[in-house]
C-alpha cells in the first residue's frame, strides 16, 4: 500500500466564511492537510482561530451563518461536502465519530443517557436492544464511570461535567468509527481522568487504526497523543509538522513563542517569556502576516504581504524568516 | 498576626435525598483543614474539581459559613464578624474568579467597575486624587487610560483578567484570593497573567490564596503548595520539594497524568493505574478508595498531616512505601 492509499481524509484548501453584521468575514483563510489511517492530527490554537469551525466543516456541521466558500474534503475517496444528507447521515457517527467540546449542550437534557447511546448504536448496526445495551455498559466502563448499568438509567442533570464529557465520548466511540474528530474533549477534566481518556483514545488507535484530529490549546495533551501538528493562527495554518520536530525545533515565531512561554514542570521560571499582545478576534480584515501585530521578528513586508506556506524537508511554515532559510 | 489562620475547619453541606419526603443528609465538603498562610507567601491549593478548593475560598471570602472550627483572617474570626467588621474585611481580603466573562457587569464601563469599591468604602472621593488613583491602577496591570469608557464586551480575554485583578487591587487588600484565574485563558495570554500576578503580589508584598489544578503553574507561582482530596488537604509541603518528593500516593498519581510538552518524554511517562476498591469506603483514608499502597490495618484508623521532612507534611498512614515509583516526581 502506498502512501496516497493510506489516506483517510485529505482536506484540501478549505474557505469557511461567516455572516455578520459588517458582511462577510473569513473565519478559515486555506486550510490543507492529510491523514493517514491509525495517525493522530493535533490542530492547535487559540479561541478564534478557527479551529472549532474547521473540525464541524469535516462533517457539513457548521452552524446557520456558516459557509465553505471553497475547497476539498475527501474522506475515503468520498467528497463530503458532495454528499445528499442521506448519505451524510451514514457517515456521520458510524465511519466519522465527533467528540464536541461542550458537554453540556450536547447531549439531550430530557432523555437518560442509556437511551441516547443505545440510539446511537442501533441506528447504525444491525443488532439487538440487548446487545446495544451491552455495549453502552462495556463502553461507560471503559470510560471510567462507576456502576455503569445503573447510570444508564439516569439523566444528564445527574452526571457532573467531567462524566458527561465521558458520556459523550462513549457515544462517539460506540461504533468504532475509522476517523474521530474530538474537539477539545478533556479541557473540562482532571488530569487523571484525562489521561485515562487519552490512553483509551490510543488504544482504539492501535487496535483499530482509527485515526483522529485532536483539537486542543494544551501542548502538553499535543505532546502525548500527536503524530503530526497542525498550528492554527486567525485562520491560517501557520505551521504543520510531525510532532517531535515541531518540539525539538519550532520554525514559526508563533509556535515558539507558545512553546517558550508554556509553565513547565521540570523547571522553576522567575519570569515567562509571554506573547505580548493579543491574538486578533476572529474575522478581523487581515493585511500582511497575522501574527505581525505581536511578532519580535517583525519586518516591514510582514505587514503588507501575506507570507506563503514555505516547505522545509517536510514541514510547512508560514513565515518570511523562512523565504532564505 | 498570620493574614489567614484556619485550624479544625469542618464545612457540611445538606444534601436532599431526592425523595419528595424524605430527609436531608449531611455532606461534609470540609473536614479538619488546618492551614496557615503567611504575610508575603503565595499559597496554591491545589485538586480535582469538586474537592473542596473553591468551597474553602469561599469560607475565607466569608460568602459560604461553616460548622466548626475557627477561620481567622489578620487576626479576626470570620464568623463573629458584624456587618460593619465584614465591610472593613473587604477592605483586606479581595477575589480574582476564574471567569472573567461572567465576573464582569456588561453593564459598567472599566471605570464604573474600578471605581465602585471606592464608592462603596468612600475612598478617593476627589475627583482629581481618583483620576490619579485610576491611571495608576490601571498601569498596575497593564491597561492604558484609553481602556477607561470601555466596556467588558470589547476586551479580549486576558484584558478582562486584567481589569478583574485591577478591581480587586483597587482596595489594596492584604490578601488576594485567586481561584483559578488563568485557567479560562489562551495559552499565550496565560502566561501574561501569570507574570502579572506574581509581579504584582511582589512589589504590593499580598498574600495569595492561589487556586488552581496545574501543578506547572502552582510552581511557578507559589512558595508552598497543598494537594486537596475529598474535602482534606493531603500533602502540604514548600512548591518544590512537593514536586521533587511527593509523598502521598495521590500527588504521586497526580503528577504522573499530567501530561509534559514534550513529546520524547511524555511517551516514556506512564500515568499511575488508579485503583476504584469500594469496600475501602469505610478507611478513615478519603483516599483509599483508589490507592495502590492500602494497607488495611494502617488506613482505617488514621489520616492526619504529620511532618515527613522538613515542613513536609504528609496525611498518609501507610508512609514510607517500599515499591514507590521516584520516577513520577518531576
Amino acid at each position: 500500500m502506498n502512501a496516497r492509499e493510506d489516506t483517510l481524509l485529505s482536506v484540501e484548501d478549505l474557505r469557511v466564511s461567516f455572516s455578520t453584521e459588517q458582511g462577510r468575514t473569513e473565519v478559515l483563510r486555506g486550510v490543507s492537510y492529510r491523514l493517514q489511517k491509525g495517525k493522530v492530527l493535533a490542530v492547535v490554537g487559540e479561541s478564534g482561530c478557527g479551529k472549532t469551525v474547521q473540525a464541524l466543516s469535516l462533517l457539513n456541521l457548521l452552524p446557520a451563518g456558516g459557509e465553505i466558500k471553497s475547497g476539498r474534503i475527501l474522506f475515503k475517496g468520498k467528497d463530503i461536502l458532495s454528499l445528499s444528507p442521506q448519505q451524510l447521515r451514514k457517515v456521520r457517527g458510524a465511519e466519522i465519530g465527533m467528540i464536541f467540546q461542550d458537554p453540556m449542550t450536547s447531549l439531550n437534557p430530557i432523555r437518560c443517557v442509556g437511551k441516547q447511546i443505545v440510539e446511537t448504536i442501533l441506528a447504525h448496526k444491525n443488532c439487538s436492544k440487548l446487545q446495544a445495551k451491552a455495549r453502552a455498559v462495556r463502553l461507560l466502563r471503559k470510560v471510567g464511570i462507576e456502576k455503569p448499568r445503573k447510570r444508564l438509567r439516569e439523566y444528564p442533570f445527574q452526571f457532573s461535567g467531567g462524566q458527561r464529557q465521558r458520556i459523550m465520548i462513549a457515544m462517539a466511540l460506540c461504533l468504532h468509527p475509522d476517523l474521530l474528530i474530538a474537539d477539545e474533549p478533556t479541557t473540562a477534566l482532571d488530569v487523571t481522568i484525562q489521561a485515562q481518556i487519552l490512553k483509551l483514545i490510543k488504544t482504539l488507535q492501535k487496535q483499530s487504526g482509527m485515526a483522529t484530529v485532536f483539537i486542543t490549546h494544551n501542548l502538553a495533551i499535543v505532546a502525548d497523543i500527536a503524530d503530526d501538528v497542525l498550528v492554527l493562527y486567525a485562520g491560517y495554518c501557520v505551521e504543520q509538522a510531525p510532532a517531535e520536530e515541531l518540539f525539538a525545533q519550532p520554525l514559526h515565531p508563533y509556535t515558539k513563542g507558545l512553546l517558550h512561554s508554556l509553565v513547565s514542570l521540570k523547571h522553576k521560571a522567575e519570569h515567562l517569556p509571554a506573547i505580548e499582545g493579543y491574538p486578533p478576534a476572529p474575522g478581523m480584515p487581515q493585511e500582511g502576516c497575522p501574527f505581525a501585530p505581536r511578532c519580535p521578528h517583525v519586518q516591514d513586508r510582514c505587514r503588507v504581504q501575506l507570507p506563503p506556506l514555505f516547505e522545509r524537508n517536510g514541514r510547512q511554515v508560514r513565515c518570511w524568516l523562512q523565504e532564505n532559510a | 498576626m498570620k493574614p489567614v489562620e484556619i485550624i479544625h475547619l469542618y464545612k457540611t453541606y445538606n444534601k436532599r435525598t431526592g425523595r419528595l419526603w424524605g430527609g436531608a443528609e449531611i455532606k461534609t465538603v470540609l473536614q479538619d483543614i488546618n492551614l496557615q498562610l503567611g504575610e508575603r507567601e503565595i499559597l496554591g491549593l491545589v485538586g480535582e474539581s469538586g474537592c473542596g478548593k473553591t468551597t474553602l475560598a469561599k469560607v475565607l471570602l466569608g460568602l459560604e459559613k461553616y460548622q466548626n472550627g475557627s477561620v481567622k483572617i489578620n487576626g479576626l474570626e470570620i464568623k463573629e464578624l458584624t456587618k460593619v467588621g465584614f465591610k472593613k474585611l473587604r477592605r483586606q481580603v479581595q477575589v480574582v474568579f476564574q471567569d472573567p466573562y461572567s465576573s464582569l457587569d456588561p453593564r459598567q464601563t472599566v471605570r464604573q467597575i474600578l471605581c465602585e469599591p471606592w464608592d462603596i468604602h468612600g475612598l478617593h472621593t476627589d475627583t482629581t486624587e481618583r483620576e490619579r488613583a485610576l491611571r495608576e491602577l490601571l498601569q498596575a496591570v497593564g491597561l492604558d487610560a484609553a481602556h477607561l469608557n470601555r466596556y467588558p464586551h470589547e476586551f479580549s480575554g486576558g484584558q478582562r483578567q486584567r481589569i478583574a485583578i485591577a478591581r480587586a487591587l483597587a482596595l489594596e487588600p492584604k490578601l488576594l484570593v485567586a481561584d483559578e484565574p488563568v485557567s479560562a485563558l489562551d495559552v499565550s495570554v496565560q502566561a501574561q497573567i501569570l507574570n502579572l500576578l506574581k509581579d504584582i503580589s511582589r512589589r504590593r508584598a499580598l498574600s495569595m490564596l492561589f487556586i488552581s489544578h496545574d501543578f506547572a503553574v502552582a510552581r511557578f507561582l507559589c512558595d508552598r503548595i497543598a494537594v486537596m482530596y475529598n474535602g482534606r488537604i493531603l500533602e502540604i509541603a514548600p512548591a518544590e520539594e512537593l514536586l521533587h518528593n511527593p509523598q502521598h500516593p495521590y500527588t504521586e498519581a497526580l503528577l504522573s497524568a499530567v501530561p509534559v510538552p514534550d513529546p520524547l518524554l511524555q511517551k516514556k511517562r506512564e500515568p499511575v493505574e488508579l485503583k476504584n476498591e469500594y469496600q475501602r469506603a469505610a478507611a478513615s483514608c478519603p483516599y483509599a478508595v483508589r490507592c495502590l499502597y492500602y494497607q488495611a490495618a494502617k488506613c482505617k484508623s488514621t489520616c492526619e498531616l504529620r511532618q515527613t521532612v522538613q515542613n513536609h507534611f504528609c496525611a498518609c498512614a501507610v508512609l514510607p512505601f517500599k515499591n514507590k515509583k521516584s520516577s513520577y516526581a518531576i
